[in-house]
């Protein structure tokens, strides 16, 4: 029972972190329409200004989101206007290839500044290790659970009680009818694009203190990004956290009943019968079919 | 390299057309020997591989200096083994275009493993003095070398170590230890634990887990609630950076704190592993890896020496023991070659048999003797312990700069 | 008359890979001489690296080519391909450690792969674009899992290496010629099969299935089974040339045989060269292949990282600036005789560049309508709801044969909806919908392709034309039904294009057609099939008021041949002309019916109707 318990505590903690690395995707996806390939890389390079942040200001790192986040949004508009607009009526190939070029150029570009170590920002006492019984986390951990659920409410709050939002909301659901309206539909893009990848600047506030920071630490987290974005339904914001819980503690039992390396069979197995048997996600009905036929 | 020849060998693929009617296969003049290089100089093993040519470069420049392998000058030929592909590649272009007599590398075992099969094939001999996976001179090879220690010899050391020293300094019979056996699960950690399990069992420990996990997994708590829950006295992991500090971390912060926690190589032998989780968590933390520079002089001898060409020539100090392996290695190899007339395989070959040199009497401490396969059976790797933010070589006790102590 | 007519003198050989006309051959041969240069490069320098750097770009040429089959023809997006690679590499290595030679290795792999992608690709069939893409790196990172963990089969995570036993039956040589002799042979077997698929049936009904998924099952294209057919192909290529180059290799690894980057790199090339062309993969690989070893050469040792960086910046710059790869940048006279498909022969300009005219109708002779037949289609009490909402409420309708039947109705009545289940598009939630076969007996056809079958022919209301293709091209899917061989299938599609006034456009991209033309090709394609029974909707819709006389005239010299035929029309002047009788549904049941004098002067009909929709007619 214990046992139980700890994984189940161990998976909610896993849970948060890939919820709060995957909101800013399905954000992206469902008003852009853009999966970005990308996104993992966007996390990383946050996760470098925190390091340097934090280096060379001397400050708590929570501190240095007051610069990351103005630097990772503005990037995340810069990519937006620059690479996905002018493709934005292109193929659906031509996009996949844009943003995967992207997180290969990021990666390598890293790679080239700052080399194949590992940087780590000091953990400033987030991994205080919170005892109760059984379950074991770091104060960092609940941190992250924490800004997770008030992400996801929070943006559900901007996107239904903002004149912004509510415009970004317009485009999403049809572009065409938005630009009609007298909506800036290049601007609400370039809006929603650094919002989305400003939630993996949050994010990396969030993990940096508790993760080495190294070019390849966005490859980590970004496979299973997709997994939870798809499961949760495309462009599923609160669809989003949920299915990050559920493959958090999926994660934490198969990896504990059943070892690491099979735990990843298990969760892109997963993902696999998501896709094909309810590619529309776990939650709702057929509410984002669009990229099936 | 000079920036001609670097730009030569950069335009060679475009300007082999030309290359060919000009006939510019450059062949090494009378009073000098080519050999190659093959290292991965770009991609992600880079950096390591350029530490491990440095100490090919210190060792030639070394003997050169001396008056050269059989009275001519070593002149290297680098090639860049990236990737498998590449590798291969790259042995084929040294061994026809450059004509080069033999070829030291390579660092990664899998690109050794490619372009040895090459070389084999072509019958020029193939030195490797830093590529740890056991298959490499176990493929039945006529021209195949190794200096260094494999994985094996570091599975040898984990044993003997928990057997002479941690069991010892517990006060405990080695028999009556719970082990536990994890490793990231590439070639590198999954060969060494197969012969960590191997030796293990040989020698009756008690092994009551094996488990790989991927090198990029971003937690390990699971694997931390495994291993407790199984009462393990001592955890032997082979891995990675990344992996290594997750441990290291997670196992500290959920306050699973075994007898010996013994790392092998990758992560554990390196500074930032230790920052990052903390001198006060890596503490007493044991390691087996190549032999390293907090060592005994007495043992590995011209440890110092090397340290500082090093220093002389590249301005910093070492960034890890694999130049001073391929320093050692190649050393062996081309000392042995100065005792031979030529530089044919069979001369060659008969070169290194004849090689016997003990241990305690060269830069990493372990001799030579080379068995049949053409790997160095005398190389053995050093058990190594944190110890207030150093890494000291405390085991076998000849080379040790202090005891082990738990 | 096209040029694209088959000329005699063209040997049959040439003609089985699609070669036919004088500018075919003037392509062939510009390949012919890029691939003798592969060939004959090497041996004439006689350098191993050399050697080594060719059989590389036909290595990658040849996966390109075969990636190109399911990622450009059919158009899903796999980036798992390093998963067939794989299969071949470790079939290849697990069979010569049984003494068994690759050249039977690398056939059992393909056997093994084409297994595989099919039990993939049947499942994702319905994943478009970037879903396409996650799935197929999803299936990768599976393999590279048990790679890693059968470790009785694979020898896990330390790989796999075979003994180096020289000589072909083994694949291992001392020399480097016979290895470059191999890859090349492979190249140049990929992409001739690139090339046939690409030319026959099959690559029409793969382009079609990727542009337009509906109106290619319309057409009688068994879309499920030509996609799982490319994957298949495509992953069995893959497959035998990863067995060639494990063999080349001597040695593989899970890290190297299943790996995402190695996929990218293979549509990479694709990419660069171009997509969906057949010998664009071919390009891309000829010309990266080299500067990859240059880059490397240059910068790789110096700067760690600087080599990929360049990568993904190619990568990120050709799909901005050039999406249609290096293909789209050759002078126009290359481009034409390396992708004929794409130019009209006439002129050799690129299409696009002639002016529209107005597009005109020849007369149509019209002959004496014969009698009405028996019953060919009866819809029994037929039932839909969606959710709450009744689409379609206990609807009956009988055709006979040789009879013109209109349905009309306001906008939201379901009669859209009613078209797709006489086309076997929707499934009726009850009720029947019979159709007698040629045969003379009654069928309940289920799916698209039953009704089909038995010859039930529709147009789409939004036109659903196969963008890419010429207006001949998308003609010819239809008449494939009919008609297997191209050629036949060519001729077929002229005649009707001549007889529906699209003659002139034949060359032309089904994207610069006006809208009065994609309705007239739309027609063209379902008539290509040869239907015995025909469903228009609204086919008249948006076209100018002479054009609508002459589109009446078309419809009846087509009902005169003896076809049947359900028109759903808001242009009521056609529907009073051409229907002998009308049905007319509201809110999902039919509320009148009637030959069309008496349906108008109905009172519900008016009131629910007419009402307001006449006068609009009139105006």
């Amino acid at each position: 029972m214990d046992l139980i318990f700890t994984n189940l505590v161990n998976g909610l903690m896993l849970g948060a972190l890939y919820a709060i690395v995957s909101v800013g995707l399905t954000l992206v996806f469902g008003i852009v329409k853009v999966i970005n390939f990308a996104h993992g890389e966007f996390l990383m390079v946050a996760m470098f200004l925190v390091f340097f942040a934090t280096a060379y200001f001397g400050v708590h790192p929570y501190v240095t989101l007051v610069v990351v986040l103005p630097l990772i949004f503005g990037l995340g508009m810069l990519v937006q206007r620059v690479l996905i607009e002018p493709l934005q009526d292109s193929d659906e190939h031509i996009m996949i290839f844009a943003t995967v070029g992207l997180s290969i150029a990021m990666i390598n570009l890293m790679l080239m500044l700052f080399g194949p170590d590992i940087y780590s920002t000091p953990s400033s006492g987030l991994r205080t290790v919170v005892d109760m019984g059984p379950a074991m986390f770091l104060t960092g951990q609940l941190n992250i659970l924490i800004a997770a659920i008030a992400l996801v409410g929070g943006i559900h709050l901007f996107l239904t009680r903002t004149q912004l939002g509510r415009a970004i909301r317009a485009t999403g659901q049809n572009r065409a009818a938005a630009q009609l309206m007298g909506i800036n539909v290049s601007w609400v893009y370039m809006v929603t694009f650094g919002i989305g990848v400003s939630c993996v600047g949050l994010a990396a506030v969030l993990i940096a203190p508790l993760y080495p920071t190294s070019p390849e630490v966005g490859q980590y987290f970004v496979l299973l990004s997709f997994v939870v974005v798809v499961m949760g339904g495309l462009g599923s914001i609160s669809g989003a956290l949920l299915a990050a819980m559920i493959i958090g503690i999926v994660d934490a039992f198969a990896g504990f009943y059943l070892g690491a390396n099979v735990k990843d069979l298990v969760v892109f197995g997963i993902f696999l019968l998501v896709l094909i048997f309810r590619p529309q996600g776990l939650f709702g009905g057929a509410r984002n079919m669009s990229h099936v036929s | 390299m000079t920036m001609q020849k670097k730009l030569a060998r950069a335009l060679l693929p475009a300007a082999f057309a030309v290359a060919a009617s000009t006939s510019v296969i450059s062949t090494a003049s009378a009073d000098e020997v080519k050999f190659g290089a093959l290292y991965p100089l770009s991609g992600p093993l880079a950096l390591l591989g350029e530490e491990s040519f440095r100490g090919l470069e210190i060792a030639v420049e070394e003997i050169n200096a001396n008056g050269g392998v059989q009275g001519m000058q070593i002149v290297l030929e680098g090639g860049d083994a990236v990737d498998q592909n590449q590798a291969i590649g790259e042995a084929r272009r040294l061994i026809s275009r450059e004509n080069v007599e033999a070829i030291f590398g390579t660092y990664a075992s899998s690109r050794s493993i490619a372009a040895s099969q090459v070389t084999e094939l072509a019958g020029v001999p193939y030195f490797e003095l830093g590529a740890v996976a056991h298959e490499i001179t176990n493929r039945g090879f006529e021209n195949m070398y190794r200096t260094n220690p494999t994985a094996r010899h570091m599975a040898r050391t984990h044993i003997d170590m928990i057997l002479e020293a941690v069991a010892p300094a517990l006060g405990r019979d080695a028999a009556d230890l719970r082990i536990g056996i994890i490793h990231e699960d590439s070639n590198y950690g999954s060969s060494v634990a197969s012969f960590q399990e191997l030796y293990g069992e040989e020698a009756g420990l008690n092994i009551v887990m094996v488990e790989g996990y991927p090198a990029t997994n971003v937690d390990m708590s699971s694997i931390v609630l495994r291993l407790r829950e199984r009462d393990v006295d001592i955890v032997m992991q082979t891995s990675y950076q990344d992996d290594s500090i997750l441990f290291l971390r997670q196992a500290n912060e959920r306050g699973f704190e075994p007898s010996a926690i013994i790392g092998g190589g990758g992560g554990y032998s390196m500074m930032p592993t230790a920052e990052a989780v903390g001198f006060d968590v890596i503490e007493g933390v044991l390691n087996a890896d190549f032999t390293q520079y907090a060592v005994n002089e007495g043992f590995a001898v011209g440890v110092d020496e090397f340290v500082e060409a090093y220093r002389a020539k590249y301005g910093s100090d070492p960034r890890s023991g694999h130049s001073l392996n391929n320093y050692a290695g190649a050393k062996i190899v081309l000392e042995a070659l100065d005792q031979v007339e030529g530089f044919t395989p069979e001369t060659i070959r008969e070169a290194l048999m004849a090689v016997d040199i003990p241990a305690g009497t060269t830069a990493v401490g372990y001799g030579a003797k080379f068995a049949e396969n053409g790997q160095n059976d005398a190389a053995f790797m050093m058990g190594m312990q944190w110890r207030d933010g150093e890494l000291i070589t405390v085991y076998p006790p000849d080379a040790a700069v202090a005891d082990l102590e738990l | 008359m096209s040029s694209n007519q088959t000329s005699p003198t063209t040997p049959a050989v040439l003609r089985f890979f699609g070669v036919d006309n004088s500018a075919d051959k003037r392509g062939a041969l510009y390949i012919f001489v890029l691939l003798a240069a592969l060939l004959v490069t090497p041996i004439v320098v006689g350098n191993d690296f050399v050697y080594h750097v060719f059989i590389t770009i036909c290595l990658f040429a040849g996966l390109s080519t075969a990636w190109n089959i399911v990622g450009g023809y059919a158009g899903q997006l796999s980036l798992g391909h390093a998963m067939y690679y794989g299969i071949g590499a470790y079939t290849g290595m697990i069979l010569v450690n049984a003494g068994i030679t690759p050249w039977i290795g690398m056939f059992v792999g393909a056997a093994v792969s084409a297994v595989v992608a099919a039990l993939i690709a049947y499942p994702c069939f319905r994943l478009k674009g970037p879903f396409y893409a996650l799935a197929s790196i999803a299936f990768l990172e599976v393999f590279h899992v048990l790679a890693i963990e059968m470790k009785w089969l694979t020898g896990g995570a330390t790989g796999k290496m075979i003994p180096l036993q020289v000589g072909w039956e083994w694949m291992i040589f001392q020399d480097r010629l016979p290895s470059l002799l191999i890859a090349f042979g492979m190249l140049c077997f990929v992409l001739a099969i690139a090339q046939v698929i690409r030319h026959r049936r099959m690559g029409f009904y793969l382009i079609a299935t990727r542009e337009r998924e509906s109106a290619a099952k319309a057409a009688g294209i068994p879309t499920v089974k030509v996609r799982i057919y490319a994957a298949a192909m495509s992953g069995a290529l893959v497959s035998m040339l990863g067995t060639f180059h494990a063999m080349y290799l001597t040695f593989i690894e899970p890290d190297s045989a299943f790996d995402l980057i190695f996929s990218i790199q293979i549509v990479l090339f694709a990419l660069v060269g171009g997509i969906g062309t057949v010998f664009g993969p071919l390009l891309g690989a000829i010309l990266l292949v080299p500067i990859t070893e240059i880059s490397r050469g240059l910068l790789g040792a110096s700067a760690l990282g600087l080599h990929g960086f360049v990568y993904g910046v190619i990568l990120m710059l050709v799909v901005v600036f050039m999406p249609d790869g290096v293909v789209s940048l050759l002078p126009k006279r290359a481009r034409k005789a390396l992708d004929p498909e794409q130019f009209d022969d006439t002129t050799g300009q690129p299409i696009g560049d002639t002016e529209l005219d107005a597009p005109q109708l020849d007369p149509i002779q019209t002959k004496a309508r014969p009698p009405l037949g028996d019953e060919v289609l009866k819809v029994d009490d037929l039932v839909k709801n969606f959710g709450g909402l009744k689409v379609t409420q206990h609807v009956n309708i009988s055709l006979r044969q040789g009879e013109v039947l209109g349905i009309i109705g306001p906008n939201g009545a379901g009669k859209t909806t009613l078209f797709n289940m006489l086309s076997g598009f929707l499934e009726a939630d009850s009720g029947s919908v019979v159709v007698m076969g040629p045969d003379g007996k009654p069928h309940t056809p289920k799916g698209v392709a039953d009704f089909v079958s038995l010859g039930v022919g529709r147009t789409f209301q939004i036109v659903q034309p196969f963008a890419a293709m010429t207006v001949e091209e998308n003609i010819m899917v239809g008449a494939f039904y009919h008609h297997p061989d191209v050629d036949s299938a060519r001729r077929v599609a002229g005649e009707i294009a001549t007889e529906l006034g699209l003659g002139r456009f034949l060359h032309e991209e089904a994207k610069n057609l006006p809208i009065g033309g994609l309705k007239r090709l739309e027609v063209a394609r379902v008539m290509a099939m040869r239907p015995r029974i025909l469903l228009l909707d609204e086919v008249m819709a948006g076209i100018n008021p002479s054009d609508l006389v002459e589109a009446i005239r078309l419809i009846k010299a087509i009902r005169d041949t003896g076809v049947s035929i359900i028109a759903i029309e808001h242009v009521m002047r056609a529907i009073m002309d051409l229907s002998d009788r009308v049905i007319v549904i509201n809110s999902g049941a039919v509320i009148s019916e009637g030959d069309p004098e008496s349906v108008v002067r109905d009172e519900a009909v008016i009131e629910a109707y007419l009402g307001k929709e006449a006068g609009n007619a009139e105006a």
